[in-house]
C-alpha cells in the first residue's frame, strides 16, 4: 500500500478515552492515533465502539474522559461546528444531508455565504459545482438532494467534507450504497486526499476493502482497544481473530442445499412503481424458486432487484402485471397485508426508513407484522408478545438493554437483527431478504448465514439481494442477475464466479441455464 | 456486551423525572401547589371546588381522549369543536323538541359524530389530504350543519308554536341524568362519563392491536405499511373515534346547558390539543398515551380553576396560561436525549 | 391520482353550486307575483351568527310584512367587513329605494354609505354608529342606560344593600364596558357590594364555571347580574346544581325565546331588553319613503321583564 509517515507526530491522537451512557460503558480507555497521508482503518464488530469513538472526535459527544489532541494540541470541541473548525469532517453511515434542500445549500449548510443575511446563491452554487466536479460529478447543484440516488448523495457528502477543508476525514461505511465502479472511484479519491496530506479514518466491514486501501488498522472489541498495526502485518485471518477474539477457521461455512417442491413461480412479471402507464422497473421477468432454496439476485444500482421484491410483496399495490404463483396458487398480491397473510416476508434494505418503527420497543417491532395472529379478537397479549419476541430474537444474539428498549437506541447492526426477527416472526414460506447483513459485523454475519441454513432446512424459499459478492456466492444455490429490470444471466453454483456475475450485472447477456 | 461497569445507575427518581410522565406530573404538582398557596380564602381546599374543576374539564377531556388517538397516529383533528356543536344541536332537537327516548337520542348522536370523523378520516387517509386541511374543512362543514339544523338559534326548552308564541317543555330525563351529581353531591356525572372515555381510550391504545397500529403509523408510516398494518383503515378509525368522543362531549354540553347551541365548542379543539401536548404526547406522532393526557387535562383544568377562584382579570389569565403552556412544553422537549 | 382529484373537485363544485342556489333562494324575499310592490329596501346585516341579529332580521321581516308595498332584500356579510362593503355597493348599483345597515365596524363602512347617500339612496344605520353624519338616521340602544336601569332595579329589589356577583361580557367590547359602567353607575351610593366579578366572554359554559368559583368562595350571595341572558342561565344552572336556590338572577338581551322565556320559566328574575331596532327601522323607512322628515338619531328605550309583567310584554323603561 502507500507509504505512511508514521515517523511524524500524529495528526490525531486520542488517549485514555472512556465514555459511558448511563450504566453502560461503551468505551474503556481507548487509544487511537492517526497520521497525515494515512488511511487508517478502524475495525471491529458491531457495538465495538467505533461509531462512538468517531462521534467523540467529531464533537458530537462532548462528555467523555480522556484526551483529544489534534496536531499536538489538546482540544475540546463543544459541538460539531467546532470540530469542523479544527479540521475534522465525518461522513456518517446514515447520510446527514437534508433531502429537500439543494446540493449547493447542503454543501454550505452552517457556513452559508451571506451578505447581511441574504444568501449569496450564485456564489454558493459556483463553489459547490467546483467541489463536486473534483469528485468527477457533473450534476445540477440547484436540484434537491433527494432527487439523486444514494451513491451520488454519498459523493455529495464527501464534497461537503472537502469543502470544509478538512484534514481529518472520517468515513463510516462509505461504500454501503455504492456499486463496484463507484467504490473504485472513491478509493482513487482517497488516494488523492492522502496526497493532500489528509488523514483518512475508514470504518468498514468489508475485508476486500481493508486489504485494498488500509495503511494501518486499529481494532476495537467490546469498547476496548485491542491493537494497532500496519496493514501488512495484519492479514485477514489474524485481523478477524483480533476482531472476534477467537480463531475463525473458515470464514464462511459452505451451504448445504435443501431443494424441495417449487414454491414460487414468476412468468412475465413486471413492476410499475409509478403507475401502470409509467416505466417498469422490472420488465417481464420469469423465474422460479423451490422450497429450501436460496436464489441470489445479483445486480448493480438500478437493476430493479429491490423493486422486484417490493412488487412481489404487494407494496406497489396493483401496479404489477404477469403471473405469480406460490405453491401452485395464483398469488399476485395487492397489499403487504395480503402478502404476509399468504406467507411472504420482506426484509427491506433501509431499516430506518422502511424497516423499523424506531420509536417503538424491540418487542413491538418484532411482533408488528404478525400482530393479527397474536391478537385474537383484536386484544393484545403483552406476555405472549414478549415471549414471542424473546424466542425470535434469541437465535440472532441480539444485544439490547432489554426487549422493551426503544429500537432507535440500538446500534445499527442490532437494529438490523430486530428487522430480521420481524420478518421471521410470521413464519413465512417465502422470504425476501434485501441486504440482510448491512451494517452487521463479521461474527454476526456468520450467525446469520447459519440461520439461513436453518431456515432453508425448514423449507423456506429465500430470495436474496446482497451487494457483497462473497456473501452472494456463498449463500446462493443459484444466482439470477438483473440489469435494468431484465434477467441477463442465470448461473448455477459452479457457474457463478465474481467475474460472471459482474459482467451480467453490467449488461452482458449470457445464455440461460 | 453491555458490561456491568462500576458506574452507578442514576437514582430512580431521576429516571422517572426524565420521562414524559414524570415531567407532566411535575407540572401538575406545581399547579396544585400554586393553588394551595393562592387558595382564595380556603376555597381551593373545598371538595366542591375539586368537583367543579373536574366537571368543567370533563368536556375538554373527552375531546382530548380522541385527540390523543389521532395525534399518536401522526395527525390532528381540528373539527372536534364543531362536532360538539353539531351533536349538541342534534341531541337537543331529538330529546327536547321531538321527545325521543334516551336510547334513541344517544346512539344517533354518536353516529353523527362518528360519521363526521369517518368522513374526515377517509379524506385524509385514503385521499392523502393533510389532516390539518381535511379536519379544517370538516370543522367549517360541521359548524355549518349545526347552524342549519338549529336554524341559527339555540335549541332550547322554549319551543315556538306555529302562531309565534312559545311553550315550555320539560328538560329531558337524559339531560337531567347527565347533569347531576352523585356520591353525596361530590362528583359530577359528566366526570364519570369522562373517566369512562379515558378507560375506553386507554384500553384501545394499550391493549388492542389497533392501538399498536396507531403507534406504528405515527412512528413510521411506511415501515408500518410494509409490515402489513392496515394504514388507511386504522387512521380513518382514529378520526372516527375522535368524532365519537366529540359527540359524547356534545351530549354532555347540551345536558349542561339544557339546550343545543350551534355556537358551542368554538375553540375547544385548541384546548384539547394543548391538554394532549402538555401531557407529553408528541405532536410528531408515535409517542404518548392516555395517562399522559389525563395529566395534561388535570393541569390545565386546575390552572383554569385557580385563576377563576382568585378572580384574576382576563388579560392576566391569558398571559399566565400562555406562559405555563410554553414552559410545560419546553420541559417536555428537554428530556428527549 | 388525477382521476381522484377530478372527482373531488366536481363533488366540491356541485356542493358549492347547490349551496349558492339555496342561498339565493332564501335571500330573495317575497315572490314577485304581487304587482303592488312599490319600494325595495336593501338590508345589510354584518353577521347572522348571533341570535340577536337573527332576531333583528326577524323583527324587520315581521314589521315589513305589515306593509305589503315593501320588498326587503337581506344580505349577510358573514362578519366580513369587505363583504359588507361590496354588499352596499351592489345595493347601490341595483338602485334600491332605501338601505338599512347594521355595520360590523364604523370606519370601513362610512365611505360606502356616504356614496349611497350621494346616489340619492337614504340609509338607516342600526345598532352600531358610523363616523360623521352622512346617513339619514341612526337607530340604536344605549347599553349604558340599560346597565344603569338594571343597577337601579337591583338596588330597589335588594332594598338598598346586598352582595352581588357581576358576570361580565367580553370586556374588550363596547357593549361589555357599557353594561358594566352603567351598572356601576346605577348602584353607586347604595349598600350594594360587588363581591366577585369575572369576564365570562358572553358564553354560558364560562359563566357557569365562574359562578361555581363564586359559590365555592362565598357562602352568602344575594344576586347575580350577568351582562347577557346565556350568562345568567349558566349561573342559574350552577347555583341549582349546588342547591343554592335563593339567589336572584338578572340578565340582559331579553330575546323572546331566550331571556323572556327564562323569566316565564322562573329561571331569571328579571331581564332587560336590548332592542334590535328592527321594527323601528321599518317604521322610519316608511316615513322616509313617504317623504316625511325623521330625527337624525333615535335612541331606543329598554323594556324590563319580570315575573309580574312578562305576560304583558314587559314594562317600558325611560
Amino acid at each position: 500500500m502507500a507509504e505512511s509517515s508514521s515517523n511524524q507526530p500524529p495528526l490525531v491522537r486520542m488517549s485514555g478515552i472512556t465514555k459511558r451512557f448511563g450504566q453502560i460503558t461503551v468505551l474503556r480507555d481507548v487509544q487511537f492515533e492517526c497520521h497525515a497521508r494515512e488511511v487508517h482503518v478502524l475495525a471491529g464488530e458491531n457495538g465495538a465502539g467505533k461509531s462512538t469513538l468517531i462521534k467523540i472526535l467529531a464533537g458530537i459527544h462532548t462528555d467523555f474522559e480522556g484526551r483529544l489532541e489534534i496536531d499536538g494540541r489538546e482540544v475540546h470541541p463543544r459541538n460539531p461546528l467546532q470540530a469542523c473548525a479544527l479540521g475534522v469532517a465525518v461522513i456518517h453511515q446514515e447520510l446527514s444531508l437534508i433531502g429537500a434542500m439543494s446540493v449547493a445549500d447542503n454543501i454550505f449548510l452552517g457556513r452559508t455565504a451571506a451578505r447581511a443575511g441574504f444568501v449569496k446563491a450564485v456564489e454558493q452554487q459556483k463553489a459547490a459545482r467546483e467541489w463536486v466536479a473534483q469528485l468527477g460529478l457533473d450534476i445540477d447543484v440547484r436540484q434537491a438532494v433527494e432527487n439523486f440516488p444514494a451513491a451520488i448523495q454519498q459523493l455529495i457528502e464527501i464534497a461537503k467534507a472537502l469543502s470544509q477543508n478538512a484534514r481529518v476525514i472520517v468515513m463510516d461505511e462509505p461504500t454501503s450504497a455504492l456499486n463496484a465502479p463507484e467504490a473504485a472511484k472513491l478509493f482513487a479519491l482517497i488516494q488523492s486526499l492522502k496526497a493532500r496530506s489528509c488523514a483518512i479514518v475508514y470504518i468498514t466491514h468489508k475485508m476486500e476493502e481493508i486489504e485494498r486501501i488500509a495503511d494501518r488498522i486499529t481494532v476495537l472489541r467490546d469498547g476496548q482497544w485491542i491493537g494497532s498495526a500496519p496493514a501488512a502485518e495484519l492479514p485477514a485471518p489474524k485481523l478477524i481473530q483480533w476482531m472476534v477474539g477467537r480463531e475463525l477457521g473458515e470464514q464462511f461455512p459452505r451451504r448445504v442445499p435443501h431443494r424441495g417442491e417449487e414454491r414460487l413461480r414468476l412468468e412475465n412479471f413486471s413492476v410499475f412503481p409509478s403507475g401502470l402507464s409509467g416505466r417498469p422497473s422490472v420488465d417481464q421477468i420469469s423465474l422460479s424458486a423451490r422450497a429450501g432454496e436460496v436464489v441470489g439476485i445479483g445486480g448493480l444500482q438500478g437493476s430493479g432487484a429491490s423493486e422486484l421484491f417490493l412488487g412481489l410483496f404487494g407494496a406497489y399495490g396493483s401496479h404489477t402485471s404477469g403471473v405469480v404463483q406460490m405453491d401452485g396458487r395464483p398469488s399476485r398480491f395487492s397489499s403487504p397485508r395480503k402478502a404476509i397473510a399468504s406467507g411472504v416476508a420482506l426484509l427491506t434494505n433501509d431499516r430506518k426508513a422502511t424497516g423499523l418503527v424506531l420509536s417503538m420497543s424491540v418487542t413491538a417491532n418484532a411482533t408488528l407484522a404478525g400482530l393479527r395472529e397474536l391478537s385474537p379478537c383484536g386484544w393484545r397479549n403483552p406476555a405472549r408478545e414478549r415471549a414471542v419476541a424473546q424466542q425470535i430474537t434469541a437465535p440472532m444474539r441480539l444485544r439490547a438493554p432489554s426487549l422493551d428498549a426503544e429500537a432507535g437506541t440500538l446500534s445499527g447492526g442490532n437494529q438490523q437483527k430486530v428487522a430480521l426477527s420481524k420478518s421471521l416472526q410470521t413464519r413465512p414460506r417465502l422470504l425476501l431478504l434485501d441486504e440482510p447483513t448491512r451494517g452487521i459485523d463479521v461474527g454476526a454475519k456468520r450467525e446469520i448465514y447459519q440461520l439461513v441454513d436453518e431456515w432453508t432446512a425448514q423449507g423456506i424459499a429465500i430470495l436474496l439481494i446482497t451487494s457483497e459478492m462473497p456473501e452472494l456466492l456463498t449463500l446462493s444455490d443459484r444466482v439470477i442477475v438483473l440489469h435494468r429490470g431484465r434477467i441477463t444471466a442465470e448461473l448455477s453454483r459452479s457457474q457463478a464466479t465474481p467475474e460472471a456475475v459482474l459482467a451480467a450485472a453490467m449488461g452482458q447477456v449470457t445464455e440461460r441455464l | 456486551m453491555n458490561d456491568t461497569s462500576p458506574a452507578r445507575p442514576p437514582p430512580a427518581w431521576k429516571t422517572f423525572l426524565g420521562s414524559a410522565g414524570g415531567r407532566a406530573l411535575l407540572a401538575l404538582v406545581l399547579v396544585m401547589a400554586a393553588g394551595a398557596v393562592f387558595n382564595a380564602d380556603g376555597a381551593f381546599f373545598k371538595i366542591g371546588t375539586h368537583r367543579d374543576t373536574l366537571r368543567q374539564a370533563s368536556v375538554y377531556g373527552m375531546l382530548a381522549c380522541g385527540m390523543t388517538l389521532v395525534i399518536i397516529s401522526g395527525g390532528i383533528d381540528l373539527a372536534v369543536g364543531s362536532v360538539v356543536a353539531l351533536a349538541a344541536v342534534c341531541a337537543a332537537k331529538m330529546a327536547i323538541h321531538w321527545n325521543w327516548p334516551a336510547w334513541e337520542v344517544v346512539p344517533v348522536s354518536l353516529v353523527i359524530g362518528a360519521g363526521c370523523g369517518t368522513v374526515a378520516g377517509f379524506i385524509t387517509a385514503a385521499w392523502r389530504v393533510q389532516p390539518f386541511i381535511a379536519t379544517l374543512a370538516m370543522m367549517v362543514f360541521a359548524r355549518g350543519l349545526a347552524k342549519y339544523a338549529s336554524g341559527g338559534m339555540k335549541v332550547s326548552t322554549a319551543v315556538q308554536n306555529a302562531d309565534g308564541t312559545y311553550r315550555y317543555v320539560n328538560v329531558p330525563g337524559l339531560f337531567r341524568a347527565i347533569d347531576h351529581r352523585i356520591l353525596g353531591g361530590n362528583l359530577s356525572m359528566v366526570t364519570v362519563i369522562f373517566i369512562i372515555c379515558l378507560v375506553l381510550a386507554w384500553l384501545a391504545l394499550s391493549r388492542h392491536r389497533w392501538g399498536r397500529y396507531l403507534y406504528a403509523i405515527g412512528g413510521n408510516e411506511e415501515a408500518a405499511r410494509l409490515s402489513g398494518v392496515p394504514v388507511i383503515g386504522a387512521k380513518a378509525c382514529a378520526y372516527a373515534a375522535s368524532g365519537l368522543f366529540a359527540a359524547v362531549a356534545g351530549l354532555c354540553q347540551a345536558a349542561q346547558e339544557q339546550q343545543g347551541d350551534p355556537e358551542a365548542g368554538a375553540g375547544y379543539e385548541l384546548v384539547a390539543i394543548a391538554m394532549v401536548v402538555i401531557g407529553g404526547t408528541s405532536l410528531m406522532g408515535g409517542r404518548g398515551g392516555i395517562g399522559l393526557t389525563l395529566l395534561g387535562v388535570l393541569t390545565i383544568g386546575y390552572l383554569d380553576k385557580i385563576l377563576s377562584i382568585n378572580a384574576v382579570p382576563e388579560a392576566g389569565r391569558l398571559v399566565l396560561t400562555g406562559i405555563i403552556i410554553v414552559a410545560a412544553v419546553m420541559t417536555q422537549r428537554r428530556n428527549r436525549k | 391520482m388525477r382521476k381522484q382529484s377530478i372527482q373531488i373537485l366536481s363533488v366540491g363544485f356541485a356542493l358549492l353550486a347547490a349551496l349558492l342556489a339555496g342561498c339565493n333562494r332564501s335571500n330573495s324575499n317575497a315572490p314577485q307575483a304581487k304587482a303592488a310592490l312599490h319600494y325595495t329596501i336593501g338590508m345589510s346585516q354584518c353577521n347572522l351568527g348571533e341570535p340577536w341579529r337573527v332576531q333583528m332580521n326577524e323583527d324587520i321581516r315581521t314589521a315589513a310584512a305589515q306593509h305589503p308595498e315593501l320588498n326587503v332584500i337581506f344580505k349577510d356579510a358573514q362578519n366580513d367587513t369587505l363583504k359588507q362593503r361590496s354588499h352596499i355597493e351592489e345595493l347601490v348599483s341595483a338602485k334600491v329605494d332605501l338601505i338599512i345597515i347594521s355595520p360590523k365596524e364604523a370606519q370601513p363602512l362610512t365611505e360606502p354609505v356616504a356614496r349611497a347617500m350621494d346616489a340619492g339612496i337614504p340609509v338607516i344605520v342600526l345598532d352600531r354608529a358610523l363616523l360623521g353624519d352622512k346617513y339619514t338616521c341612526f337607530i340604536g340602544a344605549d347599553n349604558k342606560k340599560i346597565g344603569k336601569a338594571a343597577g337601579e332595579w337591583i338596588v330597589k329589589k335588594l332594598g338598598g344593600k346586598g352582595r352581588v356577583v357581576e358576570l361580565m361580557g367580553l370586556m374588550t367590547s363596547i357593549p361589555g364596558q357599557d353594561r358594566h359602567n352603567g351598572f356601576r353607575e346605577g348602584i353607586a351610593g347604595s349598600g350594594i357590594e360587588v363581591i366577585f366579578e369575572a369576564d365570562m366572554k358572553w358564553l354560558e359554559p364560562e359563566a357557569r364555571k365562574e359562578m361555581e368559583s363564586a359559590l365555592s368562595r362565598f357562602d352568602r350571595l344575594d344576586l347575580v347580574y350577568a351582562h347577557n341572558d346565556p350568562g345568567a342561565h349558566g349561573a342559574y344552572l350552577a347555583a341549582k346544581a349546588a342547591g343554592r336556590e335563593n339567589i336572584i338572577f338578572v340578565g340582559i338581551d331579553a330575546l323572546p325565546q331566550e331571556g323572556v322565556a327564562y323569566v316565564q320559566q322562573g329561571i331569571l328574575d328579571a331581564t332587560f331588553r336590548y332592542p334590535t331596532g328592527g321594527a323601528e327601522a321599518i317604521d322610519t323607512a316608511v316615513k322616509i319613503l313617504k317623504g316625511e322628515s325623521v330625527p337624525r338619531k333615535v335612541v331606543l328605550g329598554t323594556r324590563m321583564f319580570d315575573k309580574s309583567n312578562v305576560a304583558d310584554g314587559g314594562a317600558a323603561m325611560p
